[in-house]
């Protein structure tokens, strides 16, 4: 689904990627680990296009596709969705609208018949039953005055309505508490399907207890410095990063 | 001395003829006040950049002479259904195209003109105006419209008055004066429009003088949608008294420069001055707002919103003066003024002033000019909302809290769907 070969990516000039291949096939959940500054949110915002990012030599292929030549909303039309590690604030948007809105743009991209406003409703309000939000969050401007849980919450609800063939997922647990991990988790094991991937990007291994990943991968210094599976996460923790990266 | 400018002594040259025939020319009162407004005019001119309120507003394409650009006529974007209608074409009262019947008792709409010329002289204060173009409006004021409401008196659906450019003459000018009196807790809505059919340039100067008596509760709004070479310069002042409510939502989106001017005026305990705005500019379009707010009693509030959309080569003017006198304790006056730059070439100038003689007052003043969120802006293109669409979605959001502040819903939407319209011809 996803072909990462020799990714390079500089921010203002300087280079944090150096050098990144990765795939991931359909089915797969990769977790990818790292200190800070290794470059983890750096690969999640190039996948997902941001500005500002640039890609100065490698390729991504997505689906057979160059990922790097479309923009960010035909990925996310095209199936990648990033769970922000800060959900952005959006003063002004109800939260419902912004979600139709985005719904109908999927829908439209693939040339699937629009929701009104009610059928858009009823849609969403399963998810939100599966993932115990209130419904009056609907109603708030997108983000404005959630708590850190709530705006993860969000996030995964957003997921669960536009069901992502690839799903990125940025420091997902952090500022969770455990209850709120374990609902966000519970979404996102959910979406987990033969079709589907993951890149789960996380500092800490908590996560990994409750989206048991296929993968892991350990990222320092814009580059990948050993692979492994799930029992490479438990390592990790036991040892910490220094010593792996050193390695 | 400094020559007058073209624009002023063609006004001059002709006054004395015109004089004979503007409405009114049978009293005296009337034409004294024109021979005053005309003198204090002549020693001033067209405000240049030099006068401190007009610092950022330069006059000169308008004063130089009207030239012969001719824009293309808007179509209207939106709609309003409303009972009553009164129109003004070219700045003279077309019964034709207005229905004013079936006011209820106690609401009489009628044109200055006619009323002017029915002898109805004392409706002109002849205090002199000390600012210019209000003067200039003083001495040519040809038409307008008077709405006169009765004490507790309340229309729940509102008036409307609509000012239509539709000829083509170059040197177009519509000198036009409304005055507005709602007795004592009478409640009112009225949505005045400015518009035109034709899109030769003109000259717009409106003054409107509003009188609110104890308790009356009057919701003002305004449309200026002028065609892109009409100049507007527009004066309106409110006099609140006991616990009466001023509430004006203006919004611009036309007019190749344009100037709103606002002065309140509190003399009541209780009284609310509300004051909201926004305004949408582009090409080369300027904009200027400017409000005078004067607290001169204790125990009474203002509050002002304005929110601009500025693209391309357009400039936006916010410039707001909250005057609170000694005497006038447990006053609360709060200003915000934001502007969204859509280009690197669009430019805001912003002058808050605040005049406290007071000790026991609470006042804010904010004001930030800026671009789109681009964190906003990816994280909507994010979940596949494409730039343009995301864009607009933040520019309406923008705007949200300025519109939601308008308390009749029909005019809201309306309002609303004008700058949708706006929106989705960027």
């Amino acid at each position: 689904m996803l072909e990462i070969k020799d990714l390079h990516a500089t921010v203002g000039g300087k280079e944090i990627l150096k050098g990144i291949t990765l795939t991931i096939n359909a089915g797969e959940i990769h977790a990818v680990m790292g200190p800070n500054g290794a470059g983890k949110s750096t690969l999640s915002y190039v996948l997902a296009g941001r500005s500002g990012y640039e890609v100065t030599s490698g390729s991504v292929t997505y689906k057979g596709e160059d990922l790097l030549a479309l923009s960010p909303d035909e990925r996310a039309c095209k199936g990648i969705f990033l769970a922000f590690q800060y959900p952005v604030e959006i003063p002004g948007v109800a939260s419902a609208t912004f979600m139709k809105t985005a719904y109908n743009a999927r829908q439209k991209y693939r040339g699937e018949q629009e929701v009104d406003a009610m059928e858009f409703l009823k849609l969403v309000r399963v998810k939100t039953k599966e993932l115990g939000i209130k419904d009056e969050m609907l109603k708030r401007a997108v983000n404005v005055g959630f708590s850190g849980g709530e705006k993860k919450r969000n996030e995964v609800l957003q997921m669960a309505l536009l069901e992502p063939d690839l799903m990125l997922l940025d420091e997902t647990d952090s500022g969770l508490d455990i209850d709120a991990l374990k609902i966000a988790a519970d979404g996102i094991n959910r979406l987990r399907s033969p079709e589907r991937a993951g890149l789960i990007i996380t500092h800490y291994q908590r996560l990994l207890d409750y989206i048991i990943p296929d993968f892991v991968h350990v990222l320092a210094d814009g580059r990948i410095v050993k692979s492994g599976d799930k029992s490479l996460a438990l390592e990790l923790e036991e040892k910490g990063y220094a010593e792996m990266s050193a390695a | 001395m400094n020559t007058l400018t073209p624009l002023a002594q063609d006004y001059l040259s002709r006054f004395d003829t015109a004089i004979g025939s503007l409405p009114g020319h049978q009293s005296s009162l009337v034409t004294t006040a024109r021979q005053t407004a005309r003198d204090i005019f002549a020693r001033q001119d067209f405000p240049n950049k030099r006068v401190e309120e007009w610092r950022f507003t330069n006059l000169a394409s308008l004063t130089k002479g009207i030239g012969d650009d001719i824009a293309e006529v808007p179509s209207a974007s939106a709609s309003i259904e409303t009972p009553h209608v009164m129109t003004f074409v070219n700045g003279r009262f077309d019964a034709g195209k207005s229905s004013l019947d079936g006011l209820p008792d106690g609401i009489r709409l009628t044109s200055l003109a006619a009323e002017l010329d029915a002898g109805n002289d004392s409706l002109i204060n002849n205090s002199a105006d000390h600012r210019a173009v209000v003067a200039l409006n003083t001495a040519f004021m040809e038409d307008g419209y008077v709405l006169d409401v009765a004490a507790n008196i309340t229309l729940d659906q509102p008036l409307r008055v609509r000012f239509v450019s539709a000829s083509g003459s170059v040197q177009n000018a519509r000198h036009m004066r409304n005055i507005i009196r709602l007795g004592d807790g009478s409640s009112l809505t009225l949505l005045e429009e400015h518009t035109a059919e034709d899109g030769h340039s003109y000259f717009a100067n409106p003054m409107t003088d509003i009188t609110l008596e104890d308790g009356a509760n009057f919701r003002h709004y305004k449309l200026q949608d002028e065609n892109l070479v009409a100049y507007h310069l527009a004066n309106t002042d409110c006099l609140l008294k006991d616990n009466a409510t001023y509430e004006n939502f203006s919004l611009a989106v036309g007019a190749k420069l344009s100037r709103n001017e606002l002065t309140t005026t509190i003399v009541g305990a209780g009284a609310t001055s509300i004051l909201n705005g926004a305004y949408l500019m582009r090409g080369q379009q300027h904009s200027d707002t400017t409000t005078v707010t004067n607290h001169l009693v204790p125990e009474n509030d203002s509050r002002q919103v304005y929110k601009g959309v500025l693209d391309d080569d357009s400039r936006g003017v916010f410039q707001g003066k909250i005057h609170i006198a000694e005497n006038a304790q447990q006053v609360s006056g709060d200003q915000l003024s934001k502007a969204l730059l859509l280009s690197d070439r669009a430019t805001m100038a912003c002058k808050p002033e605040l005049q406290i003689y007071a000790d026991d007052v609470k006042c804010s003043h904010g004001a930030t000019s800026g671009e789109l969120d681009e964190d906003a802006l990816f994280y909507l293109q994010s979940r596949g909302i494409d730039a343009v669409t995301a864009r607009k979605m933040l520019i309406e959001a923008f705007l949200a809290d300025a519109m939601d502040e308008i308390s009749d819903e029909a005019v809201k939407v309306y309002f609303s769907g004008i700058a949708t319209a706006w929106l989705q011809k960027a």
